[in-house]
């Protein structure tokens, strides 16, 4: 992805050639400011995009981002539906119900290809696959119910042998033997308890057929009709990011802990994330056309386990046309 | 009898009272610090070493995270108590508009923060705005209820006094009315100083670059024990030190002794059409500004609901049925933990007011625990209920009587401290004993102040119930309203939230007709207009 660089400066050449007024325009766009919704606090979940910020890739690309952290109760959906952020990172999941309510998103590029929705046990009582879930206790939020059911449907399990236990989102109810596995992010719980001296196993749905994009680019369709200089500088900026988060996640881990002294974060813990979530960024797909990119095939996968899900969608959901000019 | 007795007969050693209170607090440490670390496997309790250990470690962090979240405490307690005074003062010189107001205050205070979270950050965007926000909304309501009452606590004759000598109703409430209410005012500030630092924390949860809620919900995450626990402790700390500080500058205030408030009876014979007029009123002044504001700020109907919408979703819309029929079962679970939850907390308040009455010294040991839990969020404190009394009933129970009995006893203490000097002196001269005291004039003096904390509780029990169905049981309205965030389903979320409103406002009635029932009796200038 070396050729970005001298891309970005052809562009650049060729929009200084086409005159003063071009130039003109450009420069009265000097620094455009835009939201970037993230889905979750700081973390290095988002160290591509701290990459890009640092390293001023979208300075180049004529953009102030600033980058609005998430929360327990901070949805990615509305700011975007409002037009306070530009680009949000949702999942396709989220996605597809928001615009089965209405809701007119584009998903615009794919950071994560595989679903990062784990199983996570113990050593003496594990689950290695979907069938050792039968008899099991899971500590999960309810509202991720339609998840379990999609994997129990694909995978031909009984969704009623196994006992579902609302829990908050924290690996103690595992630990404390109130549960016996829980449906967590392979990036989070499991990684806090290894830094805590523990050693989970860990499922990952995506392994057994659960085939949903995760922490997805979500654009309304008004942004892409009429800010997609926009929308491609950002995902520019994202692109060249992430590439450099591949080069060097430890570099990513201590730049996050670094530009974000008060999120209380754990160097070791983000270093251990950083490692963790690069098999579920980076594929041969990726390595073969470039980060965040989605084909048919891909697609087509998700709107079948969408379905599952009880969110259909069409496959016009996937917008490629940003991403195909970012990677110019 | 040995010698060492006889020798110095009623001179024996009495030690300190600090040092008793040191050895005291000596003692549950210890105890604490045994207890973390026998469970320490379970992931439960951190052991005051390692709290300490993290604090030391991680004091630049903690600091500037205090300082974020108690600065925007700080200035939405401003915000908050300035609006909760400003509702009273109104309703008190427009008696008319009270019925209005207190319905309106009401109908606020019980929107969830799932509803008011997203729209509060689109509306601000970046910054501290929603925190600030959320914190004012937090207090707002335990500070208009009680300023109203003290603003009603004032003698008829000097009512009268000022009226003869032909003063409106500003004289009136700059002489008679605000010094009456300063004590009432004190309670609700003392309710409002941890219910403020928790509404900041709990602001932060909509996206903030820092804060102690931001590290709160890290440490949950991280299983990291002691961060979570020495959070709660700062939490607790803070929430403390402002809960005495409002006390102490409310004793200096408060120099009118409590007067014997005799009213002349009320006829409590209403009009059957005022009955359901008021309400009926307030409803529709809620659903137009409902309307108009959502209108007014341009909120996409994407998330923020109007009326109407509502209206389709559970009358008129294709699907409505179904709707319902999910609505009323989730209500119908709910109300199954949070009026049994909402009973055992007003009886533990006014049990515990009983208690540190006949016993002042409790006081020691019952405030600042009362005033931890109340202070620490709801999502670090659950977890530990849940763990030690279970998912079923009696851990909902017990969160919902947790969140409530705190602004129960706050307000029922300052009620008994209400007790007019001179009936004490009846009771002393015919040497009653103290619990005869409390039944018969301390009590009954606490009645006004009561049943302003049993209104206050009605939608701290909503919060509490939806927040332990959300967190713990997975069950109900709260968790119906959780999973619409996940689902963009803001249909349903505004429904849910029309629905509680209504339910909120049915048990002010009822809570209205008791309390109308019993004042009518002990104190009818509460109900003088």
């Amino acid at each position: 992805m070396k050729l970005i660089q001298p891309n970005r400066r052809l562009f650049l050449g060729g929009a200084a050639a086409l005159g003063a007024s071009a130039m003109l325009s450009a420069r009265a766009r000097a620094q455009e400011a835009v939201n970037f919704q993230l889905s979750w606090l700081h973390s290095v979940q988002f160290g591509g995009s701290y990459i890009a910020l640092d390293k001023g890739y979208w300075a180049e690309e004529d953009l102030a981002v600033t980058l609005l952290p998430g929360g327990p109760n901070a949805p990615v959906e509305p700011p975007v539906v409002a037009g306070t952020a530009l680009v949000g990172i949702s999942a396709a999941d989220y996605t597809a119900a928001a615009v089965n309510q209405g809701a007119p998103f584009r998903i615009i590029g794919v950071a994560m290809q595989k679903n990062p929705f784990t199983i996570a046990s113990l050593p003496e009582n594990p689950v290695n696959e979907p069938a050792d879930l039968v008899g099991k206790r899971i500590g999960m939020a309810l509202a991720n119910m339609p998840v379990l059911e999609a994997l129990c449907s694909i995978n031909g399990v009984d969704v009623g042998e196994i006992e579902v236990v609302p829990t908050q989102y924290d690996p103690a109810p595992l630990v404390q033997g109130q549960v016996d596995c829980l449906l967590c992010w392979l990036t989070d719980l499991p990684v806090a308890m290894e830094i805590q001296g523990l050693e989970p196993v860990t499922m990952l749905l995506a392994d057994f057929g659960y085939a949903v994009h995760s922490q997805t680019y979500i654009a309304t369709e008004d942004t892409l009709a009429n800010r997609r200089e926009d929308l491609v500088g950002l995902m520019r900026g994202e692109v060249r990011g992430w590439e450099d988060y591949l080069a060097d996640t430890d570099a990513a881990a201590e730049l996050t802990v670094e530009m974000f002294p008060d999120a209380g974060l754990d160097l070791e813990t983000q270093k251990l994330q950083a490692a963790r979530q690069v098999p579920l960024m980076f594929s041969d797909l990726t390595e073969d056309r470039g980060f965040g990119w989605f084909t048919d095939e891909t697609v087509a996968a998700n709107v079948e386990t969408l379905e599952l899900l009880g969110n259909p969608v069409s496959p016009d959901l996937w917008d490629l046309s940003i991403l195909e000019e970012a990677h110019g | 009898m040995s010698s060492a007795d006889g020798a110095m007969p009623g001179r024996r050693v009495r030690l300190a009272e600090p040092v008793v209170r040191a050895a005291n607090v000596l003692v549950l440490i210890v105890l604490w610090e045994a207890g973390a670390r026998l469970t320490a496997g379970s992931f439960v309790i951190a052991a005051p070493s390692a709290i300490v250990a993290h604090i030391a470690e991680n004091a630049g962090l903690l600091w500037r995270a205090l300082l974020a979240t108690s600065s925007a405490a700080a200035q939405g307690f401003v915000w908050g108590n300035l609006a909760g005074i400003a509702l009273a003062l109104v309703a008190v010189l427009v008696p008319r508009s009270e019925r209005v107001l207190s319905t309106l205050a009401l109908l606020v205070f019980c929107l969830p923060l799932v509803a008011t979270g997203p729209i509060l950050r689109v509306l601000y965007g970046p910054g501290t705005g929603p925190q600030i926000t959320l914190a004012a909304l937090a207090v707002y309501y335990t500070t208009f209820l009680p300023v109203l009452v003290g603003l009603r606590a004032a003698p008829r004759d000097w009512l009268d006094l000022v009226r003869s000598y032909g003063h409106g109703r500003l004289t009136l409430l700059g002489l008679v009315r605000l010094p009456a209410s300063l004590p009432y005012l004190t309670a609700g500030l003392q309710i409002a100083a941890p219910a403020a630092f928790l509404g900041a924390m709990v602001g932060e949860f909509t996206g903030a670059e820092r804060g102690l809620g931001v590290l709160t919900v890290r440490a949950l995450r991280a299983l990291d024990l002691p961060a979570t626990w020495s959070i709660a402790v700062i939490a607790a700390g803070v929430s403390m030190l402002a809960f005495w500080a409002v006390g102490a500058i409310g004793r200096r205030l408060d120099l009118a002794p409590p007067q014997i408030l005799l009213a002349p009876p009320v006829d409590h014979r209403r009009h059957p059409l005022g009955v359901v007029a008021a309400p009926i009123l307030a409803l529709l002044v809620a659903v137009a500004l409902w309307q108009v504001l959502m209108d007014l700020f341009a909120l996409s109907p994407f998330f923020a609901k109007r009326p109407g919408d509502v209206l389709a979703f559970v009358l008129t819309g294709p699907a409505a049925a179904e709707h319902r029929a999910v609505l009323l079962s989730a209500m119908g679970e709910t109300l199954a933990y949070a009026v049994p939850g909402y009973l055992a907390g007003l009886a533990l308040g006014v049990g515990l007011t009983a208690a540190l009455t006949l016993a002042p010294r409790l006081a020691a040991v019952t405030l600042p625990v009362s005033v931890a839990l109340r202070s620490i969020p709801i999502i670090a404190t659950a977890p530990v209920i849940i763990w030690a009394l279970g998912r079923g009933a009696t851990g909902t129970i017990a969160v919902v009587a947790v969140m409530i009995f705190f602004p129960t006893l706050v307000a029922c203490l300052h009620g008994v401290m209400r007790t007019p000097r001179s009936v004490h002196d009846v009771f002393a001269s015919y040497d009653a004993g103290p619990f005869r005291r409390l039944v018969d004039a301390q009590l009954p003096a606490m009645l006004p102040a009561f049943f302003a904390s049993a209104r206050m509780a009605i939608p701290a029990a909503i919060l509490a119930v939806t927040t332990a169905e959300w967190l713990a049981t997975g069950r109900g309205i709260g968790a119906l309203m959780a999973t619409t965030a996940s689902t963009s389903n803001y249909g349903m979320l505004w429904s849910s939230i029309a629905l509680i409103g209504l339910a909120a406002l049915v048990a002010h009635g009822a809570v209205a007709a008791v309390e109308r029932a019993v004042l009518v009796r002990t104190s009818a200038e509460q109900l003088a207009r």
